[in-house]
């Protein structure tokens, strides 16, 4: 009787296993050392290539790219093209596109995108277009203090061109149950948060789960809340202090009380959006829009207005998003006159009630589409005078923000806050140490 | 005696060789001639120039990077093997390392026996057998980001349904995804429940191909359903079994969106695993040197680990 295997051992060689195995295996370093895909063409094709982001749901991508495609430039400029770029991998995106000369030349991206590539000398400056909004008259019309982080010595960096801020809302059913009146301050934000405890509500609400970066922004916003911050104001790094100690201390407090969700370390946007959605939640930062990303615009959730640390600091987290240039253009004076006809034309996307972000042109918060939506006005009126960037407490945007804002350092800071085991110096040590092994000098 | 017969029964069963001894073993190598060795070679040559420029040229371009300090679009300075070094001392690393070795072993081990029980269970005759197997298939066929959403679902906070079953069994509010322990435990179920049917296939083929007369022959011996399992089954799915572990090894390894998806390698980096940590110090931390030396320690790693199996794999057919 003779037994036969399929496993034929003949079909099997070594090296061709070998070959196999070590092709697998080389996986991770091709993932980790590869670019992402990009499919354009280069940049001298004839036509600015403006890439832009999905900002909102797709009405927002099909209305802006109505607006970048019907461009008519005056004589001698070149018309654009419009393309959207996924957040998945984006640096990853724009990273490979442009070291293979095939990226835009006008883009929107990440906050501190602009000063990444500026450091590696692939953007474009904006002062020819600046000057360009001083004659139109945009320049003046920008909301107080928007352009100026931007600036650098060599000029600016980038164009803002919308706001996202981090606003604290609340939901008033619940704060109508619980008898208690909406927070003014830490204090009774910590008395209310125990009411809420005790009904089986969360007091603040948060995440920090897979993608979710609310966590890590809340972080930061208390500490700007107490006047603390991760910065001086020349931009040295100064996590130690006194403010962001007590900012933590409060945190950690809030957590060993219950006031915060023991589960938000894990919590994912949808997590979160479900506990708002679900009458869970009374009480939180969010971003704009709430009502519409949680699926209750029955008036419920409102925009709350800001609350005074103990030394009575007021302050919210914004980040600035830009439009900026890259060198790698067809046309420099293209992308210039794209950028100014662009900027003119940002009002339909709010007239479109496209935009879950706040516009940097005070005519556009005058708008009766902007108004008709009271947070709106709460946010643009109590919120934006106090905002802080991450680059707090100094002014200057820089690359190293990026780090800050999607980097480990921050995120595990976060997470070992909302754990709760740790204590206030303890964990911004660790903060710091993390920080400075990754931020350029 | 009849114990005595049994294993020799069984030994002769597990090499192959019938009754009346091995037969003459067949000549395996036949001699090219020397035109024949040219002509293979230029039919070969355009498939191995092109093997060499899509993963040759990503590997001298991750070399160069993860010996520069520089970043995605800018090579930067020539610093040796400063980033591994770095890497090497670094606290993150050794607990990614540990976390990978824990994943690995569970994924693989765990979805092996779990693929092996049902590859069993599924020989025999059970009604419905053919849509019992299709379903099994299913955590296997749907795509991750649908499963992971779906885990999220059943366990991401204290009202979701495994949370809420532990709660009114009395055994109090588990929080899977948000303590350090559970989530690594959490993460590592999601890998064997995504991982099993993979092995379940592999086993079931090489189930197939056992002659079951080796089975009457080992009972006509006296051995036990045990001695059968033990001695025969296992023996000759060896070979498959060792590829199945080692494809398992380098799936495990290399997974990132099932850790990704499930928890972003948190809580607190509990759940972080090499390939995880490589990306987010690209692409996070915009570390691009010493995320690349990650990821070429990972490949060192699983090259070494691929050729212990693989002798293993040769040792088992010599046996």
């Amino acid at each position: 009787m003779t037994i036969k295997s399929s496993v034929a051992s003949t079909a099997f060689s070594r090296r061709g296993f070998l070959g196999f195995a070590a092709a697998a295996a080389s996986a991770p370093l091709l993932a980790a050392c590869g670019g992402g895909s990009a499919s354009q063409s280069g940049g001298g094709s004839g036509v600015i290539k403006f890439w832009d982001m999905p900002w909102a749901t797709p009405a927002y991508n099909d209305a802006a790219k109505k607006i970048a495609e019907g461009y008519a430039p005056a004589s001698g400029n070149l018309k654009a093209s419009y393309q959207t770029i996924q957040w998945a991998n984006f640096y990853q995106t724009f990273s490979s596109a442009i070291a293979s000369k095939t990226g835009p030349a006008v883009s929107t991206g990440g906050g501190f995108q602009a000063f990444q590539f500026e450091q590696q000398g692939q953007i474009a400056y904006a002062d020819k277009v600046v000057d360009e909004l001083k004659k139109n008259g945009q320049f003046n019309d920008f909301l107080p203090g928007v352009l100026e982080p931007f600036k650098t010595d060599k000029g600016y960096v980038a164009v803002p061109w919308q706001l996202d801020i981090r606003p604290l809302w609340y939901r008033k059913s619940l704060f109508d149950q619980a008898g208690v009146a909406v927070p003014t301050d830490w204090a009774s934000l910590l008395e209310a948060g125990k009411k809420f405890k005790s009904m089986g509500a969360v007091g603040f609400a948060t995440g920090s789960g897979a993608g979710n970066n609310i966590g890590n922004h809340l972080m930061i916003m208390m500490m700007l809340n107490n006047g603390g911050g991760v910065f001086t104001p020349t931009g040295e790094l100064d996590v130690m202090n006194d403010r962001n100690v007590e900012a933590v201390e409060f945190l950690l407090e809030l957590v060993s009380n219950g006031i915060i969700d023991p589960a938000a370390v894990s919590y994912t946007s949808d997590n979160l959006n479900a506990q708002w959605k679900n009458k869970k939640a009374a009480y939180g930062m969010l971003t704009l829009g709430v009502p519409e990303r949680v699926g209750d615009t029955s008036g419920d959730l409102v925009v709350a207005s800001p609350i005074a640390g103990p030394h009575g600091d007021k302050a919210a987290l914004i980040f600035p998003n830009n439009i900026m240039m890259y060198t790698n253009t067809p046309s420099q004076a293209s992308s210039e006159a794209f950028l100014v006809a662009y900027m003119g034309q940002l009002k339909q996307l709010w007239q479109q009630k496209l935009m879950n972000a706040l516009p940097v042109f005070k005519s556009i918060t005058e708008l009766p589409e902007f108004t008709s939506d009271p947070n709106n006005v709460k946010i643009v009126k109590e919120y934006v005078p106090i905002a802080k960037t991450f680059a707090a407490q100094g002014t200057q945007l820089n690359a190293n923000l990026a780090v800050l804002d999607g980097g480990q350092a921050l995120n595990q800071f976060t997470q070992t806050i909302l754990t709760g085991k740790t204590d206030a110096k303890s964990a911004l040590q660790t903060f710091q140490s993390g920080l400075q092994s990754v931020l350029k000098k | 005696m009849a114990l005595t017969t049994a294993q020799t029964g069984l030994n002769r069963a597990r090499r192959g060789v019938a009754p009346g001894g091995p037969g003459k073993p067949a000549n395996r190598k036949s001699k090219l001639s020397s035109q024949t060795r040219k002509t293979f070679f230029w039919l070969l040559l355009p498939s191995i120039a092109l093997v060499i420029l899509i993963n040759g040229y990503p590997l001298v371009y991750a070399s160069i990077q993860a010996t520069h300090n520089g970043s995605l679009l800018d090579t930067g300075e020539f610093v040796g093997l400063d980033n591994f070094a770095t890497v090497l001392a670094s606290e993150a690393f050794w607990k990614a390392a540990r976390f990978t070795l824990v994943f690995t072993i569970v994924g693989v081990f765990g979805s092996w026996l779990l693929g092996l029980g049902l590859a069993l269970l599924l020989r025999t005759k059970i009604p419905a057998g053919g849509t019992f197997k299709v379903l099994l298939l299913l955590p296997w066929v749907v795509p991750i980001v649908v499963s992971s959403t779906a885990w999220n679902w059943l366990v991401g906070t204290p009202d979701s349904l495994i949370p809420s079953i532990f709660r009114n069994l009395g055994l109090g509010t588990p929080l899977f995804l948000a303590d350090p322990t559970l989530a690594a435990i959490t993460v590592c179920i999601f890998k064997v429940w995504v991982s099993f049917p993979f092995m379940m296939m592999m086993t079931s083929a090489a189930l197939a191909s056992v002659d079951t007369t080796v089975y009457e022959a080992a009972s006509m011996d006296g051995a036990t359903r045990w001695q059968q399992f033990s001695q025969i089954t296992l023996p000759l799915i060896a070979r498959s079994t060792y590829i199945s572990w080692i494809l398992m090894t380098i799936f495990c390894v290399n997974d990132f969106p099932t850790i990704y998806l499930l928890t972003g390698g948190g809580p607190v980096d509990a759940t972080t695993s090499l390939v995880v940590l490589a990306y987010r110090t690209v692409f996070q931390d915009f570390q691009t040197g010493p995320g690349v030396a990650i990821a070429f320690l990972m490949t060192i790693t699983l090259v070494v680990i691929s050729v212990i199996l693989y002798r293993q794999i040769r040792k088992s057919s010599v046996e």
